[in-house]
């Protein structure tokens, strides 16, 4: 897209901007900073100032614009039903274009676009992460021994160990069901959080998956969703992952495309649109984007629930930003969870409140993040409950990394983990009977 | 005429991250809710009241305008920088400083956003009832120098009646207490009351003693369906003159209903000329009596249908249809002249009859809807400022209200304000003496004419 047709999609969604202020109370950056200029009202404002010729595209703009999580709360709540996420997203493109993004950005977002380079790198780093970070003694996870600051490595932030050997090497291509007969064929798309960081939430996916009759394909071609680079404004990049994943998947067939995390599910069901408008692509994607499912929803329209078996965990959830208001998923993990025997569950305040990851936006703004999830954790551990579960690895590094902080002994886990764990537990208690 | 040096003690007062200038700040603080904007020189964000004193010091020696803002949310362009100078953002002075539960009273810096206080009044048991639909995000300090209203206003009464004591630095940067946290100081004229609604021309409040009052024991909410609105305003009258006072008497026409339910889709009667939502509160026995008493009125008004809820939960659903106006109403049109004209309640028929003729005239939708029982009432004009036709349209129509609602004896502002955009039209409410008074009292306060200026008394442009 080129950048006047943006900036005029821009305007027709600046126009419908009332600038009454609501987003103030919903905005959660705004929330910890009060700061009138990061608003998405702001913004709007500042991007019809610039098709007014009132303001160029400067700098001091895409600072302004880089302080969002993109967790659209403010989009679900606008009352004139503004895209602030898309007005947002096509900014930053435009001032990417304009002002360029932070070198050590484009060089991820380049990494990002060599599946295989990416691969070695993180594989690589399993091995070396040990000279840089030290390990907390919980292993729970590491600190940086020296900051980074460029990187967004706080001394203090703890972030989890890479994987020895990530999901995909660890699990074949083709994983057949563990039923006698198979209700058809699922193809896992894992996303990078999942592969590198969390593979024990991946096998969790396919356990279900496979236990439940499914016959499940991890493709091998597929990368990264795209949405750190688009969302940083590197939309080129951005297409070309999309391009690689679409191709991917469409050759991978299968009834449906599980995803694990909100951010990738989203991008595939939704996101891609502003990324292939006019492009060749944009069919082959229409075919599959109605394939995606997150887990949740697979669980409970295609697996058979009464199989559960009783798990005796307290446990509290946490929306993810793109989950919830990206895919819509947000009664299904409810839902399941009730139907698990022995589990109790209480609901948190503002449960869909971002916990403040944001992807790059925790790296770029830690301080500002970990204050935002303190607000996260206050509201779960009120809660009272040992367990906090999520639909997303980010939110789960942050909100780790924020409990380790406060020595909370509260444990995060991915839904796909409770959800197998309560399966493992039904499947027991089947043989002892 | 904002130099260096000007910056630089604007500077040693509130430190350098509080003084902006950028260009993309300038633009961001030129306007609130409504659609004109000016461009401030600099915003300047204090901390405290002595910082605010020092800021209007400094703009009094140079003569440079201040112009106050709270959250931004205002409908009238009150916060709007019409001359540049200062944009005082008052938000870092949001402390809740105390509730006294045995005297009623709570004691708050005017950055507190209105909902907070709200919150908290309500944790120690009591209870705070001025509600404008922005009470999320606006602040105290914005509501009292507009002076919101809401719902609740019918029976509990709008924010100046719950204002008993301001704190404000007067325009040469000396500070004054008005008023006192007893509740009936009467020492001279209720000076707390000259500053409410304000608009920010004489001084900038820095700190607000409010009332609050026992929460009721019990409520009822019912929504009442008329074929014919005028049927609905009729009960308006009907009700108050029975002498019962409802805490809330809204009132929607068709064209706020059908917005509403293309948006909502809870299955509101779309075919109906109008529909009132009401609400009464107090001890139980009279709640039950008083909600009997008003639907036999609604009934003998010609209500068609008469729901009333009987739990919480499905109270919550019939007030879902009228928050939800402000959104509906943006997802009809793009821009909006959302006004509060006020008349006496018994004319409510009588304008929502002029309005339905105004819609057809200028050929825009114009909403009806608005705190019927108090007479404070919300017709909206839609249109898209995109177009020039219709903006030119919408300009007229605009105008065409202020003068029905002054011919029914009306009030141009029940809670948005003067300001800006209603300033050409003051005079011809409060006629030639009264507009002088308004100038002259506020000249005493603020000789240089350096508060807010260019709005309400001092407002540049043609009157009408």
């Amino acid at each position: 897209m080129n950048q006047q047709k943006m900036l005029d999609e821009i305007a027709q969604e600046v126009v419908k901007c009332s600038r009454c202020g609501n987003c103030r109370s919903i905005c959660p950056v705004f929330l910890v900073e009060n700061n009138e200029n990061t608003t998405p009202r702001s913004k709007a404002r500042m991007m019809e100032a610039v098709r007014d010729g009132e303001l160029e595209l400067t700098p001091g703009m895409q600072e302004r614009f880089g302080k969002c999580l993109f967790c659209k709360a403010c989009k679900a709540n606008c009352g004139a039903g503004v895209a602030t996420d898309s007005l947002i997203l096509e900014a930053r493109a435009a001032l990417a274009e304009r002002n360029g993004i932070p070198l050590l950005k484009k060089m991820a977002f380049t990494g990002l676009r060599y599946r295989k380079l990416f691969d070695f790198f993180l594989r690589s780093g399993s091995l070396f992460q040990g000279l840089v970070f030290k390990k907390l003694p919980d292993g729970r996870g590491r600190i940086a021994r020296f900051p980074f600051p460029g990187a967004g490595l706080s001394v203090r932030r703890v972030i989890p160990d890479l994987a020895s050997r990530p999901l995909r090497s660890r699990l074949d291509n083709v994983i057949k069901a563990k039923t006698p007969a198979s209700k058809g064929k699922v193809v896992f798309f894992t996303g990078c959080t999942l592969n590198y960081i969390y593979p024990q939430a991946g096998e969790a996916v396919v356990n279900i998956l496979t236990n439940n009759g499914w016959d499940v394909v991890i493709p091998e071609g597929q990368c990264c969703c795209g949405t750190p680079a688009f969302t940083s404004g590197d939309l080129d990049s951005g297409r070309l992952l999309a391009e690689q994943n679409i191709k991917t998947l469409t050759e991978a067939g299968g009834d449906y495309i599980i995803t694990a995390c909100g951010t990738c599910g989203a991008a595939l069901q939704h996101e891609y649109a502003l990324l292939l408008e006019g492009t060749d692509s944009l069919e082959p994607w229409q075919a599959i984007s109605g394939k995606v499912l997150d887990i949740s929803q697979f669980v409970l329209q295609h697996c058979d629930l009464s199989q559960l078996g009783s798990l005796p965990l307290k446990v509290t959830y946490h929306d993810p930003c793109h989950l919830v208001r990206g895919m819509n998923v947000s009664t299904e993990p409810r839902q399941i969870f009730q139907r698990i025997p022995g589990m109790e569950y209480a609901e948190m305040k503002d449960a869909d409140r971002c916990c403040g990851a944001g992807g790059t936006f925790s790296a770029t703004y830690y301080e500002l993040s970990r204050q935002i999830n303190d607000k996260k954790l206050d509201n779960a551990e009120a809660t009272g409950m040992e367990v906090l579960v999520t639909g997303c690895s980010s939110c789960r590094m942050h909100i780790t990394d924020g409990l380790c902080q406060r020595g909370s002994t509260m444990k995060v886990l991915h839904t796909a983990e409770v959800i197998d764990m309560a399966y493992a537990a039904g499947r027991k208690e089947q043989t002892k009977c | 005429m904002l130099n260096s040096t000007i910056v630089n003690e604007l500077v040693a007062v509130v430190g350098r991250g509080h003084v902006l200038q950028a260009p993309e700040d300038l633009i961001i603080y030129s306007n609130d809710a409504t659609v004109v904007s000016s461009k401030p020189e600099v915003v300047v964000q204090p901390a405290n009241r002595d910082e605010v004193a020092a800021v209007v010091k400094i703009a009094a020696a140079h003569q440079i305008p201040i112009t106050c803002r709270g959250a931004g949310t205002g409908l009238s362009g009150g916060a709007m920088p019409v001359k540049g100078g200062i944009a005082l953002e008052m938000t870092r002075l949001n402390r809740i400083l105390k509730i006294d539960v045995a005297n009623r009273v709570a004691i708050v810096e005017p950055g507190v956003i209105t909902f907070a206080l709200t919150t908290q009044a309500a944790a120690a048991g009591l209870l705070y009832p001025p509600d404008p639909s922005s009470l999320k995000e606006s602040t105290i300090g914005g509501n009292v120098a507009e002076c919101a209203g809401g719902p609740k206003g019918v029976k509990y009464g709008i924010t100046r009646n719950f204002v008993i004591g301001i704190e404000a630095v007067l325009a040469d940067g000396s500070i004054v207490e008005m008023g006192n946290d007893v509740d009936g100081d009467m020492c001279g004229p209720d000076w707390t009351m000259l500053f409410t609604g304000s608009e920010g021309t004489m001084a900038v409040i820095t700190r607000i003693s409010l009332r609050l009052v026992r929460p009721p024991q019990v409520k009822k909410t019912m929504l009442v369906v008329y074929d014919k609105l005028e049927d609905a305003a009729e009960t308006v009258s009907m009700t108050m003159k029975s002498g019962i006072i409802p805490t809330t008497l809204e009132i929607m026409g068709n064209s706020c209903i059908v917005a509403v339910e293309n948006y909502l889709r809870i299955g509101l009667p779309v075919n109906a000329g109008g529909i009132l939502l009401i609400e009464v509160d107090g001890v139980p026995s009279t709640v039950e009596e008083n909600v009997e008493r008003i639907e036999e009125i609604c009934k003998q008004c010609g209500a068609t249908e008469v729901k009333i809820a009987r739990t919480a939960e499905e109270a919550e659903d019939l007030w879902r249809a009228r928050r939800a106006i402000a959104p509906a109403f943006g997802r009809v049109a793009p821009s909006k002249y959302a006004e509060d004209s006020t008349i006496p309640r018994s004319l409510v028929p009588e304008l929502t009859k002029r309005m339905l003729i105004l819609e057809e005239k200028y050929n825009l939708p114009i909403l009806i809807c608005g705190h019927a029982g108090d007479g404070n009432m919300h017709p909206t004009i839609l249109f898209d400022r995109r177009d020039k036709d219709q903006t030119e349209r919408a300009d007229k129509a605009l105008d065409e209200l202020h003068w029905i609602t002054l011919e029914l004896g009306g009030t141009l502002s029940g809670e948005h304000g003067i300001g800006f955009a209603k300033a050409p039209f003051l005079r011809a409410e409060t006629g030639a003496v009264g507009y002088q008074m308004g100038r002259d009292v506020k000249t005493v306060l603020d000789p240089a004419g350096i508060m807010n200026p260019g709005k309400m008394f001092f407002f540049e442009g043609e009157l009408h």
